[in-house]
């Protein structure tokens, strides 16, 4: 009896601590805003905690529909997408790629696709969204981290997204996203892009996902551009496999057109 | 492109059904979403995979058979509306309902499906 009370005194100075004294084991070092010792690869003795956050268990279909609004571009970026836009009409209305398909949207359109569920896994430090289109994985940190300088970070697909709880709204804030990829409807932005995303549940239908984005580029937008998705749950569903280079029906032609084949 | 045309002209030419599938994998725009096209076919092939499931059939025209692919959404939407990896196997007699490509090749975007036992899925005239 006294053992297992001391066992439990052990464990509540770990948990104050953030963890046991951690030797650097691996190459790399605590991210920026974080000490040694701290962060969401220390996450044993915090998963209780967990259980205060909001139910988003099943997997989340998008909802279609609601009218898309245009971004209000400037200088090159709105001339650029003038330019797109004439190709697309003069194309029958099919846009031209210069990537496979088989390569994702990328943020803060893979948020948006119509045909590929999501689902949410809260774990200490960090929330990660499983999507089924491409099996991609978004990693959002919510151990108190902040974004690395925009000149050190790697620009990607998904970006650096980091989060906080603010009640029951997930608050992301994401940035360092590949300026190659249109973040809507062929739109273009800077390596400035910086998306931030309202995700909580519909307080009038807790079986709809809400997230409400905002996109801001001193570049490349005018003013704020706002999108809203919403998505369905189902509570049973799961995620099926992606492999895209397996069952490829359309390749895309040296002159950047969608094969059907 | 002269074959095309004809095998279009000897299939019913319907009136547009409300389906417009948003952001996927690709654009939707290669269909002509304003035109539903009935194809009385044998079912070939069924590939219940991502990012589309497809359907491959044979369809007879004038004593001469096409080849036609048929994309769908993912197997995982397809599901949510009651489709399953075992509705079609080859030799099934079924009626299809697709948006055809604009560019006039034996292909299009699926719709509705009436099955070999007279069952539907998906939106059906």
């Amino acid at each position: 009896m006294r053992r297992t009370r001391n066992i439990l005194i052990a464990c509540a100075a770990t948990l104050a601590l953030g963890g046991l004294a951690h030797a650097q084991s691996g190459g790399s070092s605590p991210p920026e805003g974080l000490a040694e010792g701290q962060g969401a690869g220390f996450a044993k003795g915090h998963y209780a905690a967990l259980d205060s956050l909001p139910d988003w268990g099943g997997v989340w279909f998008l909802n279609r529909g609601g009218p898309s609004t245009q971004p209000k571009l400037k200088g090159d970026y709105q001339s650029n997408w003038d330019a797109w836009k004439a190709d697309v009409a003069a194309n029958n209305g099919v846009e031209k790629r210069n990537r496979s398909n088989c390569s994702p949207p990328g943020m803060p359109r893979i948020m948006q696709l119509a045909q590929y569920p999501y689902e949410f896994i809260f774990s200490p430090g960090r929330v990660t969204i499983n999507q089924e289109a491409w099996m991609q994985t978004r990693t959002i940190w919510t151990d108190g981290r902040t974004h690395p300088p925009l000149e050190e970070l790697d620009p990607t697909y998904m970006g650096h997204s980091i989060g906080h709880w603010e009640g029951d709204t997930l608050v992301v804030d994401t940035i360092g996203i590949l300026d190659m990829l249109p973040f809507s409807n062929g739109a273009l932005h800077s390596d400035k892009f910086h998306v931030t995303e309202r995700i909580h549940l519909n307080p009038d239908n807790p079986d709809v996902l809400v997230n409400e984005m905002v996109m801001e580029d001193p570049e490349a937008l005018a003013e704020p551009f706002k999108a809203t998705a919403t998505y369905r749950r189902d509570r049973y569903g799961v995620l099926y496999e992606f492999q895209c280079s397996e069952n490829n029906r359309n390749p895309i032609s040296p002159d950047g057109e969608t094969v059907f084949e | 492109m002269k074959a095309i045309i004809k095998s279009l002209l000897a299939l019913a030419v319907l009136a547009p059904l409300p389906l417009a599938p948003a952001a996927a994998h690709h654009s939707y725009a290669m269909f002509d979403m304003s035109k539903t096209v009935e194809l009385k076919a044998t079912v070939t092939r069924f590939k219940w995979q991502n990012p589309h499931a497809f359907i491959e059939i044979d369809v007879p025209v004038k004593g001469q058979t096409e080849r036609w692919a048929i994309e769908m959404t993912s197997p995982n939407n397809l599901q949510q509306s009651g489709w399953k990896r075992t509705s079609l196997k080859p030799g099934d007699k079924i009626t299809l309902y697709i948006h055809p490509l604009r560019n006039g090749s034996k292909g299009g975007s699926y719709v509705g499906v009436r099955l070999p036992d007279g069952s539907t899925l998906g939106e059906v005239k």
